[in-house]
C-alpha cells in the first residue's frame, strides 16, 4: 500500500480520465447483460409464457423486431463505452508511462559517479523498460480489469439472483472452486513461463558467445563440444516449454470445462424448477436461457482473476524498484546553504590540501598536498591503481574527498556551483564515451548547452506544450580547429560525409586512437581553463601524440594542463611531475630533477628502456608495424631525420 | 556498411510454396504426431457444435412441451433431462481431454521442430568457414537461431495448425447449421464476410501501429542506454538540459505512437462485439418470424431450442473466422524468416574435410608454405593477375623447422595475419599449398589439424563458465593438475587462487573484471594446456599495461614458445629479436629473412625499419 501512496501523484494527474473510464466500464458491463434479457423475452413470448394462453404466441413480429433492435443497440452502447474506457484509461496509462520515464530520466541526470559506479547499466535499463511496462500494465489493463471483474460479477449476480436464487446459490457454491483452480493455473503459468524464458536467454547468450568467439572455437577445434552443449540446452528448453504448455495450453478449455460442468448442474436443478407440478410460470425456459447466458459472460472475468493478481503483484514490485531509483540521492550536489552562486569565473588554480579518500574501508589516497598554479603543466604517473585518475575526479568533483580540501582559486570546490566548475574543466578520459551522433556534434558536445529550457517534470503531459526542438549546431570553425589540434582533421576528411558522418552502429566505427583524438577535440573545443588528459593518448601512435602535445602547447598558454600518462616522453615537458604509489605522492619535481634523484621515476624510465631493448627513451619507439606503415605510406621523407625537420616535412 | 537486417519487416515477403515444402521436411520425423493432431482437431471440431445440439434437445423435448402443456408427467420429462444434462457434462469432459491431448501434441511437434531447426542451423554455423563470421555480424546470426526459428515455429503452430483447426471448426459449424435449418443458417452467415474483412482491416492497421511503436520504443531504449552509459560525460560537459530535451522528443514520439495503437485497438474490439450481437439479433428476428408465421410450434422446423442453438453457434463461429484472418499473416511472417534460415543452411562450406581426409597421429611440427597465393575475395582465382590489389599473399615460400620460432614483421596489410590463419586452415589458398609435416592441410581433417595448432590471441576470449572450464575449454580429459601446472608455469596461478572460488570462479561479463595483463596470461595458459605442436601468437600492441606486467607477459611468452614451432606477430622488439628467424613481409611477399643480426648486417628493409625506430628515439627531444 505504501507503493500505492507514492504512485498517487501520477494517478492524480489523470483523475478525470480514470473516473470517466471506470464509470464507462461499469455501464458497459451492465448494458452487456441486456441482449440475453431480450432473448429471454423473445423465447418466453414465443412459448406463450407472457400471456395467459400458452397455446398462442405472446408477442407480435413487431415486438420481436424491437427486441432484436434492442440487442443491437445494447451492443452498440456497450461497445461505445468500452471504446471510451480504453481511450481514457489505457491512454492515461501510456501517458503515465511517459511521465514516469521523463521524470526518471531527469532524476538520473542528477545522480553522480558514486551511484553509477554501483549501478549496472543493464539493471537500470531493465527497470526503465521491463519494470516500467509492468507498472503501466497495472495502471492500464490492471485498473480497468479489476473494475471490470468486480462490476461484471456484481451485475451478473444481481441479474442471476433476480432470476432464481436457487440456481445462484449453486453458482456461488461452485464459483470459488473454479476461480481457485484458474488462479492456481495462472500462478503455475507465470512460474513456468519464467523458467522457460530464463532458459531462452541462456541459449541466446550461448549462441552469442559462440559466434563472437568463432576464432577460438575453430582455433581449438571445439565445435563438436559446442554443438553438444547447445543441443542439450535446447532439450532443456523443450522440457520447460512442454511443462509450460501443460498448464498454459488447457487454460481456456479448462475454463470452458468448468463452466460446462456448472451448466450441467444448472440444467439439472433448473430443469427441476421448471419441470415441477407446482411451477406456476415463475421460472421459464426464457429465464433459464438468460441465466445460463449471463453465467457464460463470467467465464472471461474468472479467467482474468488469476491473471490480474499477477499483473498487480508484478506492477507493485516493479514500482518499488522504480522508487528505489527515484529515491537515490547523489553524494555530490549543489547545496543551498553551501554553494556560492556568485562564483562565475575561474582562473584554474588548483590545490590539494591534505586530501585523503576512502573507498569502502580501503584508503586509496593519503594526505595529498599538491599545488597546481594556473597556467602550468602537471604530469602524473604511477602504477595501475595508484590513484592517478582519482586525483582528476576530485578536481572535477566527480567525487568528494573523505578528508582535506580540494581548492580552486583558493575556494573549496564544494562551494563552487557544479555548473561553473565543470564549465571551466575539460577532461579526456582513458576510454572516452562517444555518442551515436555526427562527428561534429560529438566534438561540439560541450558547446551551446547554456540557457536551454528545462524539460518540466512532475506535471501531466495532458495539455503540456510540445518539447521545443533545438537542434545542436556547434560553430563549424571552432569544431574544425579543435579537430585540427587533436590531429583528427585528416581522418575526418576521409569519412564519407566529413564532419556530418554519423558515429556508431549506423555510421563509421572509429579506431581506438581516433576515439581518443575525438575526445581530445571535444575537450579542446570548449577552451577550458583546466584541461585534464587521463591516459588519453595510449592508443595514439607516438608521432601523432607528439603532434597533439605540440597542438596543446599552442593553445595552452594561460591554461592549466594536467596529464596522466605511463610514457615518460609524454611527461617530460611538464612543469612538475608527480609520481603516485598506493595513493601517496612519492616523488615530485621536474623531469631532469626526478631523473637526477634516481627514484621511482628514474626506475620507470630505465624499465621502459629495458622493455624495448633500446638505450634511448622507450616512448620514441614505434612498433615495427607503425614504422613499416610510415615507410609504406611515405608520410616521412626519409628515416632518421631529427623530429623538427621531420615535422616540417609532414606539415 | 552492410544492409540493415530486415527481420522487423518479415511479413513483407509473399507466400512461397517451395519454402513451405522445405519446412514440411522438418515435420517428417513426427508424422505420428501430425496425424494425431489432425485426427484430434477433427474430433474436437465435431464435438463443438454438439453442446448446443444437446441444449436444443433438452429445451425442445423436455422443457418447452411442459410449458405448453402443464399436464405432462414431470417425472418422465425430468428423467430425460437428467440424461441430457449428464450427457452434456460427459461430452464436456471428453472435449476437454481431446483439447488437452491436441495442445500437447502440437506443443511437442512445434518444440521438436524448433529444436531440430535450431540444432541444424547451429551445427551448420559451426561447420562454416571463418570468413562467414567476418562477413556476418553476430547480431544477425543470433537472429537466425532465435527470432527466425521462432517465426517458423509460429508458422507451424500458429499458421498451419490454426488453419487446419479453424477450417475444421468452420466446416463443422456450417454443416450442422445448414442441416438443422438452412435458411436461418444462411441468414446468420451474412455477417461472417463482414467480420472477416473487418478483422483483416483492423489487424493490418494494428500491425502498422505496433510496428511504429516498436520502432519508437527501440529509439527510446537506445537513447536511454546511451545516456546512462555516458551520463558522467554528459554531466562533465554540462549537457544535461540538451540531453533531456533530445530524450523528451523521442519519449513524446513513443507516447504518440502508443496512443495511436490504443486508438485502433479500442475500435477493433467493440466492432467485433457489435457484429456478434448483430448476428444474434438477425437470428432472433428471423427465427421469431418463422415461428410466428409458421403458425405456432407444431411445424417443428423452427423451435425454441433451434433458436437458442443458433444464437450459440453464431457466436461460436466467430472465433475460427477471426483466427483464419490471422493465419495468412502468420504464414507470411514465417516466409522471410525461413528464407533466411535456409539461406544459412544452403551456404557452401568453403573449407571442408575431404572424404578421405588423413588422420594425423605423430606430429613433428614443420610448416611449409609452397608458392602460396591467397586472397580473402572468393572471386579471385589462380588466373587473376599478380598486380590485382585483392591478392593478400603473392607466392609465399616459407619453410619452418619443427621447434623453430619465426617472427613476422611488416606493415599492416603485408599479410602477416593471413599467414597464421592459413596454418590453421581458416581459409583455403587459391594457389600453391600450405603443408604441415609435408602434408597439404587440405588433406587433413580440420579437427585433427587444429588440435595440434594453438592460437594465442591478444584478447583471450572468455566463455561463460568457470576459469578452469575456460582453460580446458570444457575438455573433460584434461586433469586439474595439468591446469595448475600450466598456470604456475606462466605465472597466473597465484592470481587465480586469490579469486573467491579459485579455479572454480565464474567468469562474469566475459572477464570484464580481469585486467589486460591477466587476460593475456590466461591466454598463454589456455594454449599451454591444449598442448599444441604449432603455436601461433598474435601479439598486438597493448595499451594500459604497466611496465612490470609487460615484462611478465614477455617472460611467459618466451616460456610458452620453448620447444614449439612458433609463428609470432609481435610488436615487442625484444620478442622479435629473440626469435630464431625474422621474416619481413611486404605487400604479400617475403622480402627478407634471417636472424636479427644477419638482417641488420644485410642493411635492407629490416635494417631500415630498425634504424627508423632508433631515429624516432633520437628525435624524442
Amino acid at each position: 500500500m505504501e507503493s500505492l501512496r507514492t504512485l498517487a501523484p501520477y494517478l492524480k494527474m489523470h483523475t478525470r480520465q480514470y473516473i470517466i473510464g471506470l464509470v464507462a466500464v461499469i455501464i458497459a458491463n451492465s448494458v452487456n447483460l441486456l441482449p440475453y434479457y431480450f432473448i429471454r423475452l423473445t423465447i418466453d413470448g414465443l412459448t406463450g409464457q407472457t400471456d395467459t394462453d400458452p397455446n398462442t404466441a405472446g408477442l407480435t413480429l413487431a415486438t420481436a423486431g424491437l427486441y432484436a433492435l434492442g440487442i443491437v443497440l445494447a451492443a452498440l452502447t456497450a461497445g461505445g463505452f468500452m471504446l471510451l474506457m480504453r481511450r481514457m484509461i489505457v491512454v492515461a496509462s501510456r501517458q503515465t508511462e511517459y511521465e514516469i520515464r521523463r521524470d526518471l530520466f531527469a532524476h538520473l541526470q542528477t545522480l553522480d559517479k558514486h551511484y553509477y559506479d554501483r549501478a549496472k547499466t543493464g539493471d537500470l535499463m531493465n527497470r526503465l523498460t521491463g519494470d516500467l511496462s509492468a507498472v503501466r500494465e497495472m495502471l492500464g489493463f490492471g485498473a480497468w480489469q479489476i473494475v471490470n471483474i468486480v462490476s461484471g460479477f456484481v451485475t451478473a449476480f444481481a441479474v442471476m439472483f433476480g432470476l432464481s436464487w436457487q440456481l445462484t446459490l449453486i453458482v456461488i457454491a461452485i464459483l470459488p472452486i473454479i476461480v481457485g483452480v484458474l488462479f492456481y493455473l495462472a500462478r503455475q503459468i507465470s512460474k513456468r513461463h519464467r523458467l522457460a524464458q530464463e532458459q531462452n536467454s541462456l541459449i541466446a547468450a550461448k549462441a552469442q558467445e559462440n559466434f563472437s568467439g568463432a576464432r577460438v572455437v575453430k582455433g581449438y577445434a571445439i565445435e563438436d563440444r559446442e554443438i553438444a552443449d547447445y543441443k542439450s540446452m535446447n532439450l532443456e528448453l523443450l522440457r520447460r516449454n512442454i511443462a509450460l504448455t501443460k498448464v498454459e495450453g488447457p487454460l481456456r478449455s479448462f475454463a470452458s470445462l468448468l463452466i460446462g460442468l456448472a451448466f450441467g448442474l444448472i440444467l439439472l436443478v433448473g430443469g427441476r424448477l421448471i419441470l415441477s407440478p407446482t411451477n406456476d410460470g415463475s421460472f421459464t425456459v426464457g429465464m433459464f436461457v438468460q441465466f445460463v447466458g449471463t453465467l457464460e459472460r463470467l467465464a472471461w472475468p474468472m479467467l482474468m482473476v488469476g491473471w490480474i493478481t499477477g499483473v498487480t503483484q508484478r506492477g507493485l514490485a516493479s514500482w518499488l524498484r522504480l522508487r528505489e531509483m527515484m529515491d537515490a540521492r547523489p553524494l555530490v550536489h549543489d547545496d543551498r546553504n553551501r554553494t556560492n552562486t556568485r562564483i562565475r569565473d575561474l582562473l584554474g588554480d588548483v590545490a590539494f590540501e591534505n586530501v585523503s579518500l576512502n573507498y569502502g574501508n580501503a584508503r586509496v589516497l593519503e594526505n595529498i598536498d599538491l599545488t597546481i598554479p594556473a597556467g602550468t603543466f602537471l604530469g602524473i604517473t604511477g602504477p595501475t591503481g595508484s590513484g592517478k585518475t582519482l586525483l582528476a575526479q576530485l578536481i572535477t568533483r566527480s567525487i568528494d574527498p573523505t578528508s582535506g580540501v580540494v581548492k580552486m582559486d583558493g575556494q573549496d570546490v564544494r562551494v563552487i556551483p557544479l555548473n561553473t566548475l565543470r564549465d571551466a574543466i575539460s577532461i579526456v578520459p582513458q576510454e572516452p564515451f562517444l555518442f551515436s551522433d555526427t562527428i561534429a556534434n560529438n566534438i561540439g558536445f560541450g558547446l551551446g548547452n547554456r540557457d536551454l529550457p528545462r524539460v518540466p517534470t512532475g506535471i501531466s503531459v495532458v495539455g503540456a506544450p510540445p518539447t521545443p526542438d533545438i537542434p545542436q549546431k556547434p560553430d563549424p570553425a571552432r569544431v574544425r580547429n579543435a579537430a585540427r589540434l587533436a590531429g583528427l582533421d585528416g581522418d575526418i576528411e576521409g569519412f564519407p560525409n566529413g564532419y556530418d558522418t554519423m558515429l556508431g552502429e549506423r555510421g563509421v566505427t572509429l579506431s581506438g586512437g581516433q576515439r581518443q583524438r575525438t575526445a581530445v577535440a571535444r575537450a579542446l573545443v570548449r577552451e577550458p581553463r583546466i584541461l585534464i588528459l587521463d591516459d588519453s593518448l595510449s592508443a595514439v601512435d607516438t608521432e601523432t601524440e607528439r603532434k597533439i602535445l605540440d597542438g596543446l602547447r599552442e593553445i595552452s598558454a594561460g591554461r592549466t594542463v594536467i596529464v596522466i600518462a605511463h610514457r615518460v616522453s609524454t611527461l617530460r615537458h611538464a612543469d612538475q611531475i608527480v609520481v603516485l604509489e598506493a595513493g601517496r605522492i612519492v616523488e615530485q619535481g621536474t623531469h631532469e630533477g626526478l631523473l637526477a634523484a634516481g627514484g621511482h621515476y628514474a626506475e620507470l624510465e630505465r624499465l621502459q628502456s629495458l622493455a624495448t631493448d633500446l638505450d634511448d627513451d622507450d616512448d620514441a619507439v614505434a612498433t615495427p608495424d607503425e614504422a613499416a606503415n610510415l615507410l609504406e605510406t611515405g608520410r616521412m621523407s626519409a628515416p632518421g631525420l631529427p623530429t623538427k625537420e621531420k615535422e616540417q616535412v609532414t606539415k | 556498411m552492410t544492409a540493415p537486417d530486415q527481420s522487423g519487416d518479415a511479413y513483407q515477403k509473399g507466400f512461397d510454396a517451395q519454402l513451405t515444402r522445405r519446412i514440411f521436411v522438418y515435420l517428417k520425423p513426427y508424422v505420428p504426431l501430425v496425424v494425431a493432431g489432425v485426427v484430434l482437431a477433427l474430433l474436437i471440431a465435431v464435438a463443438q457444435p454438439m453442446f448446443a445440439l444437446i441444449q436444443r434437445h433438452a429445451i425442445d423435448t423436455y422443457l418447452v412441451p411442459f410449458e405448453r402443456d402443464r399436464t405432462l408427467s414431470t417425472e418422465n420429462l425430468y428423467r430425460g433431462l437428467m440424461v441430457a444434462a449428464l450427457g452434456y457434462m460427459a461430452l464436456k469432459v471428453v472435449e476437454f481431454c481431446l483439447t488437452y491431448a491436441f495442445t500437447l501434441a502440437i506443443g511437442y511437434l512445434g518444440q521438436n521442430v524448433l529444436r531440430d531447426i535450431r540444432g541444424d542451423v547451429f551445427t551448420k554455423l559451426q561447420r562454416l568457414h571463418l570468413a562467414f563470421f567476418d562477413q556476418n555480424p553476430v547480431g544477425r546470426l543470433i537472429t537466425r537461431v532465435t527470432s527466425d526459428v521462432d517465426a517458423i515455429n509460429q508458422f507451424i503452430t500458429g499458421g498451419l495448425v490454426s488453419l487446419i483447426q479453424s477450417s475444421f471448426l468452420i466446416v463443422a459449424y456450417v454443416i450442422i447449421m445448414l442441416r438443422v435449418n438452412w435458411k436461418l443458417a444462411l441468414i446468420s452467415f451474412t455477417v461472417l464476410p463482414v467480420l472477416y474483412f473487418a478483422t483483416n482491416f483492423f489487424r493490418a492497421r494494428l500491425r502498422d501501429a505496433f510496428r511504429m511503436t516498436r520502432t519508437q520504443q527501440a529509439i527510446v531504449n537506445t537513447k536511454l542506454n546511451e545516456n546512462i552509459t555516458g551520463m558522467l560525460t554528459v554531466q562533465l560537459f554540462g549537457r544535461e538540459n540538451r540531453s533531456a530535451l533530445d530524450f523528451d522528443q523521442s519519449n513524446r514520439s513513443l507516447l504518440t505512437a502508443n496512443v495511436n495503437s490504443v486508438k485502433w485497438f479500442s475500435l477493433f474490439m467493440p466492432v467485433v462485439a457489435v457484429l456478434g450481437q448483430v448476428a444474434v439479433a438477425l437470428v432472433l428476428y428471423f427465427a421469431s418470424r418463422n415461428i410466428l408465421g409458421g403458425n405456432g410450434v407444431a411445424a417443428g422446423a423452427f423451435t425454441i431450442g433451434t433458436l437458442y442453438a443458433f444464437v450459440q453457434w453464431t457466436q461460436q463461429l466467430f472465433q475460427p473466422i477471426q483466427d483464419l484472418a490471422d493465419v495468412f499473416n502468420n504464414l507470411q511472417a514465417a516466409m522471410a524468416s525461413s528464407e533466411r534460415i535456409f539461406g544459412v543452411l544452403d551456404t557452401k562450406e568453403e573449407v571442408s574435410d575431404k572424404p578421405d581426409a588423413k588422420p594425423l597421429n605423430n606430429f613433428e611440427g614443420s610448416v611449409s608454405f609452397e608458392g602460396v597465393w591467397f586472397s580473402y575475395d572468393q572471386t579471385v582465382t589462380a588466373d587473376t593477375p599478380a598486380s590485382d590489389d585483392r591478392w593478400i599473399l603473392r607466392g609465399i615460400d616459407l619453410h619452418i623447422q619443427p621447434g623453430e620460432s619465426v617472427a613476422l614483421v611488416g606493415a599492416t596489410g603485408a599479410g602477416k595475419t593471413s599467414v597464421t590463419a592459413l596454418v590453421s586452415r581458416f581459409y583455403d589458398v587459391q594457389g600453391g599449398a600450405v603443408k604441415v609435416d609435408g602434408v597439404d592441410v587440405r588433406d587433413l581433417a580440420q579437427y585433427d589439424l587444429r588440435r595440434h595448432v594453438g592460437v594465442v590471441l591478444q584478447d583471450v576470449f572468455l566463455f561463460a563458465g568457470t576459469i578452469e572450464g575456460n582453460l580446458t575449454l570444457n575438455n573433460p580429459d584434461i586433469s586439474h593438475e595439468r591446469v595448475v601446472e600450466a598456470c604456475q608455469y606462466v605465472g597466473v596461478h597465484d592470481y587465480i587462487l586469490s579469486l573467491p572460488e579459485g579455479y572454480q570462479t565464474e567468469v562474469r561479463e566475459r572477464g570484464a573484471t580481469l585486467s589486460t595483463g591477466q587476460k593475456q596470461l590466461l591466454a598463454f595458459a589456455r594454449a599451454l594446456i591444449q598442448n599444441p605442436d604449432i603455436l601461433l601468437v598474435l601479439d598486438e600492441a597493448t595499451a594500459n599495461v604497466d611496465t612490470e606486467t609487460e615484462l611478465r607477459i614477455q617472460h611467459a611468452l618466451q616460456k610458452v614458445m620453448l620447444g614449439r614451432t612458433s609463428i609470432i606477430i609481435a610488436h615487442r622488439l625484444s620478442t622479435i629479436e629473440g626469435c630464431d628467424r625474422i621474416v619481413v613481409m611486404r605487400k604479400g611477399r617475403i622480402v627478407e629473412q634471417g636472424s636479427h643480426r644477419e638482417l641488420l648486417q644485410k642493411g635492407g628493409y629490416y635494417a631500415r625499419l630498425h634504424r627508423l625506430q632508433y631515429a624516432q628515439g633520437d628525435a624524442a627531444d
